[in-house]
């Protein structure tokens, strides 16, 4: 519904050689009582403006705010209320107060020449104002419309939607969003998940398919993301009038790596009811030896054993290949690994060949195997020894489909391994664009954490560089998330197109980031409520407050409550479990039965051939893969060795 | 009030040499001192008391439907035919009302703009120039070869007459407007309008002391007392008011380390035969009204906020070109 202009004006334009009009910000009063506030937006009309007139309009936000009396000093009022402050109520007469504003210039018509506000009067912006204020009207009423609702502005009673445009938020014309706020009240999270929302109701079809890939990196914040979430009348209306129908995400798909038992998962997902739906994340040789850089210390890396490292991921991993010293070998895990190691450290030694392997020396072939022996070590229930992998479905996204990877609980070296290769293989797919989506919205929470201002340069800030400079070409956006802004790394936050704020830290607006905001927007941040949001995007020459509806998904720690998480099971009960979940014929005992005696490493390597085969009969297979067992047999009773008889005449 | 200069260069052109002169106090009204009251056939009988005494006021609340009434005015000289000044004068005066929300609204306001010279300047010619620009022309009567400086001072008190007219008319309006609990304050001398100085409920506050209306130690005793007394009602009967009114003096501020006059004002009020028994309630209410303070202005110990409020909102509406310069008639830089 478009509200008309309401003809009665609010406010007039005032100027004086103080506080001139410009074309970039002007003053105006309003009565004291009046629902302007910071924030707001208004149109002020030039002399012939409007239906009749051919007169300059110009639209405004309210960026700052004055009250004041003709007081001339603080001592008058003392004087006149003879020091007693309960006296200065009692007088006759209330001294006349004026309500006096600043607006900074969101758009004028016609743009050019560009000139000072005229001294006209002012009205409240309506809907068709908000969308010519923003120009939003260049992407929302065309006809392939590209805006995506980010909240609604809302002032004096008028609900307007505000829209961002796809081309500016996705790419390719410029993308990424940033949020930043305080932990708890800045509803970070939520936001993201409300736009996910919206992204997923509103992108246009013409633009293609999306999907999005977050990465749990703190408790439950985005594990309930299919469950449904509160919502009231207010959020209701909100989400009717942003034309987003509430409810969770239709396509979510969680993985989570395995606890160091490596049949538990590691996650907080794990309540019987949901525990499911959430895919193992492992890994083997052959998906990490890519990223071995990330793994091993850069001390440890030189320029041979990286020369190396390349060898065997060119001519040795997923091959056939012949050692030289009559062995022949098909390297496909960390175990197969070893097996050929064991055979160039004994062919060469057997050999007597020297200490040369294929030119590698064979200190950097031992150096290589140590760190690399090593990796399923560190990067327990990640990284797997022996065994198939668990991987994301890379080539078969899903159009508005939702990838969560539970990264919470993984160490630090396990995240570094986790973000470089899920940004390596998403953008490698976007690349040959054979990912099965067209773009894909990265949701990274903590940058503070994982791409700070100061500190090494890790793997994921790396990563996160490189999906902020070069990710709009190929769909592969960022949301990030932090809560200080301005100790996130400068070129990830500045390569943000869209940024938005909750509330803001008090220490943090009055770091240099924030000086192009007024005071009084600055005390705004620092008192904003939840579910407000101040939002900047490349089509607002001015930063805009909206008000978005409770995410239509369960709050992580809601989830929680709602779902508490599974305890640890044993490790034959947990294996149990899960051949339980493949095939519900599968009787608990008949799996502890089975796996009694084996050891856990083969176990593990037979569940998650099941796990990937997904067959008919997973008991039955379950049992192949796990071979038979080999019986020890008694050992046989041997005759004791006679002692020798004692020789009297020995002297000794 | 913006016509434009269309008149002033049609006045330039007829042979009066441009001027911009702002003569002392030409952008506020000093009051007329009550001249000659004292000694020019006044009687004054004390009517409260068998003496001129000394009573002590309570501040008290003052009823709903205060109007406030006073005036400004500003003039300037704009060309000089030969060494004849000729003016343009702006005066104007309101009424402010203040209801239950202690917050003043305008009820009546006027105002008028003249061309104000002797009268051999102001011939047919330029009087029409004037006329049809919407300017009053006013010619003052100045004998031939009378000084500038002479000449300038009949100017201005022709600009005070038009302004206490026009502050009169507007009182009039008011009072046969005042409902039954309503009071008008006037910033002045109700005395110098009959129906203001006989309605019963229009109080005059007057700031300035040339006229004395007591003698000996009457005298001496209305001008030495402390805040927040008052002396007995007196009555003044003839002088520059023609009509019979009570009046009384009222200390708001303390005087003591200041002047003699400082803090003290004059109430006039209709002729009462309650002996002094409204002089202890008006009092009261005046009392009040020092708060809130009415500085900046010079004369915040006497003059009324609510007055005070009159003449901001009437200076808010007056024409810019009449308004002061800055202490320097020097060109401005315009930064």
């Amino acid at each position: 519904m478009i509200r008309k202009t309401d003809e009665t004006p609010i406010g007039r334009v005032v100027a004086t050689e103080l506080k001139p009009a410009t074309p970039h910000q002007f003053h105006f009063w309003t009565a004291t009582e009046t629902s302007i506030g910071i924030g707001a937006i208004v149109k002020v009309l030039g002399p012939g403006a409007g239906d009749l007139g051919s007169g300059r309009i110009v639209y405004g936000v309210v960026t700052d705010g004055f009250a004041y009396s003709d007081l001339v000093t603080p001592l008058h009022d003392v004087i006149g209320a003879e020091g007693d402050p309960a006296r200065a109520a009692e007088s006759p007469t209330e001294r006349p107060e004026i309500r006096l504003w600043t607006a900074a210039v969101l758009r004028q018509i016609p743009e050019e020449p560009l000139q000072p506000v005229p001294l006209g009067a002012v009205h409240v912006a309506t809907d068709a104002d908000v969308a010519a204020a923003l120009r939003m009207d260049a992407y929302l009423n065309t006809a392939q419309p590209t805006a995506i609702p980010v909240g609604l502005y809302e002032s004096g009673g008028l609900e307007a939607p505000v829209y961002l445009d796809a081309d500016f938020l996705l790419g390719p014309e410029a993308a990424h969003l940033n949020i930043s706020g305080v932990s708890g009240l800045a509803t970070k999270t939520s936001a993201v998940e409300f736009l996910l929302s919206s992204i997923f109701h509103h992108y246009p079809a013409h633009r293609g398919s999306v999907a999005a890939l977050c990465f749990n990196v703190k408790g439950p914040d985005l594990l309930f993301l299919d469950q449904p979430g509160a919502a009231d009348d207010s959020d209701r209306r909100r989400y009717a009038r942003l034309g987003i129908a509430p409810g969770p995400f239709e396509r979510v798909r969680y993985f989570a790596p395995f606890k160091a038992d490596g049949v538990n998962l590691n996650t907080l997902r794990t309540h019987p009811d949901l525990a499911q739906s959430v895919e193992p994340l492992v890994w083997g040789l052959t998906e990490v030896l890519d990223f071995a850089e990330v793994l091993l210390n850069r001390d440890d890396i030189d320029a041979k054993a990286d020369a190396f490292i390349d060898f065997l991921g060119d001519r040795v991993v997923r091959r056939e290949f012949a050692d030289g010293f009559g062995g022949e070998h098909r390297v496909e895990t960390f175990a197969d690994l070893e097996r050929l190691f064991r055979s160039i450290f004994d062919g060469l030694e057997l050999a007597g060949r020297g200490d040369i392997w294929r030119t590698h020396h064979i200190a950097t072939i031992r150096k290589v195997r140590n760190r690399l022996g090593n990796v399923s070590t560190r990067c327990k229930g990640l990284v797997t020894d022996d065994g198939p992998a668990s991987d994301l479905p890379w080539g078969r996204f899903e159009d508005r489909g939702v990838y969560v990877i539970d990264v919470a609980n993984v160490d630090p070296l396990g995240q570094d391994l986790v973000f470089a290769r899920v940004v390596s293989k998403l953008r490698e797919h976007l690349e040959r664009r054979d990912l099965g989506v067209d773009a894909v919205v990265v949701f990274v929470d903590e940058l503070n954490k994982y791409a700070p201002a100061d500190g090494a340069d890790t793997y994921v800030k790396k990563m996160l560089l490189d999906i902020s400079e070069r990710g709009r070409y190929l769909g592969l956006v960022l949301f990030g998330a932090e809560q200080f802004r301005s100790q996130v790394h400068r070129r990830v936050v500045g390569n943000a197109g869209t940024q938005v704020f909750g509330r803001m830290d008090s220490d943090e607006l009055a770091t240099p980031g924030y000086q192009v905001l007024s005071p009084a927007t600055k005390i705004k941040l620092a008192t904003l409520p939840v579910g407000e949001l101040m939002v900047r995007h490349p089509h607002f020459t001015q930063p805009i407050f909206v008000r978005f509806p409770r995410p239509p998904v369960l709050r992580g720690r809601d989830g929680v409550e709602r779902f508490p998480p599974a305890v640890d099971l044993l490790f034959a009960d947990a294996v149990a479990l899960q051949l339980v979940r493949l095939d519900a014929r599968v009787r608990t005992n008949q799996v502890k039965d089975l796996i009694a005696g084996h050891e856990e490493m083969d176990v593990r390597r037979a569940l998650a051939a099941v796990r990937r085969e997904r067959p008919a009969d997973a008991l039955a297979m379950f049992r192949k893969r796990l071979g038979v067992r080999v019986a020890s047999e008694p050992a046989r009773e041997r005759s004791p060795v006679q002692p020798l008889g004692p020789i009297a005449e020995e002297p000794y | 009030m913006n016509r434009g200069r269309g008149w002033l260069d049609g006045l330039y052109a007829s042979g009066v040499t441009p001027a911009s002169f702002l003569p002392d106090a030409s952008l506020g009204h000093r009051h007329e001192p009550d001249e000659g009251a004292a000694s020019s056939g006044v009687e004054v009988e004390i009517v409260e008391d068998a003496e001129l005494r000394v009573h002590p006021v309570v501040a008290s609340t003052a009823p709903d439907g205060m109007s406030f009434l006073d005036g400004i005015q500003q003039w300037k000289v704009i060309g000089y035919d030969r060494v004849q000044p000729i003016a343009l004068a702006y005066v104007a005066a309101a009424v402010r009302r203040r209801d239950s929300g202690r917050r003043l609204a305008t009820a009546a306001w006027a105002a008028r703009q003249l061309v104000i010279a002797p009268t051999q300047v102001l011939d047919e010619g330029r009087r029409a120039t004037l006329e049809e620009a919407g300017l009053e022309a006013v010619p003052v009567e100045v004998e031939a070869g009378t000084q500038p400086a002479q000449a300038l001072e009949a100017l201005r008190r022709e600009v005070h007459r038009a302004r206490a007219g026009l502050e009169r008319q507007l009182g009039e309006r008011a009072a046969g407007g005042l409902g039954p609990g309503d009071w008008l304050v006037v910033d002045g001398q109700v005395a110098v309008s009959a129906t203001l100085a006989k309605h019963p409920r229009s109080i005059g506050v007057i700031k300035s002391h040339g006229a004395q209306f007591l003698t000996g130690r009457h005298l001496e005793r209305a001008l030495t007392i402390p805040a927040e007394h008052r002396t007995s009602g007196f009555r003044v009967r003839g002088g520059h008011g023609r009509t019979e009114v009570d009046s009384w003096y009222l200390r708001l501020w303390p005087w003591e380390g200041r002047d003699l006059h400082y803090g003290l004002i004059r109430v006039e009020t209709a002729r009462d035969d309650g002996r002094g028994t409204r002089a202890a309630e008006l009092s009261g209410w005046l009392l009040a009204e020092r708060a809130p303070l009415a500085a900046p202005d010079a004369r915040f110990d006497r003059l009324l906020y609510p007055i005070h409020d009159v003449e901001s909102y009437l200076r808010s509406r007056a024409p810019h070109h009449l308004m002061a310069s800055p202490a320097s008639r020097l060109p401005r830089t315009g930064t």
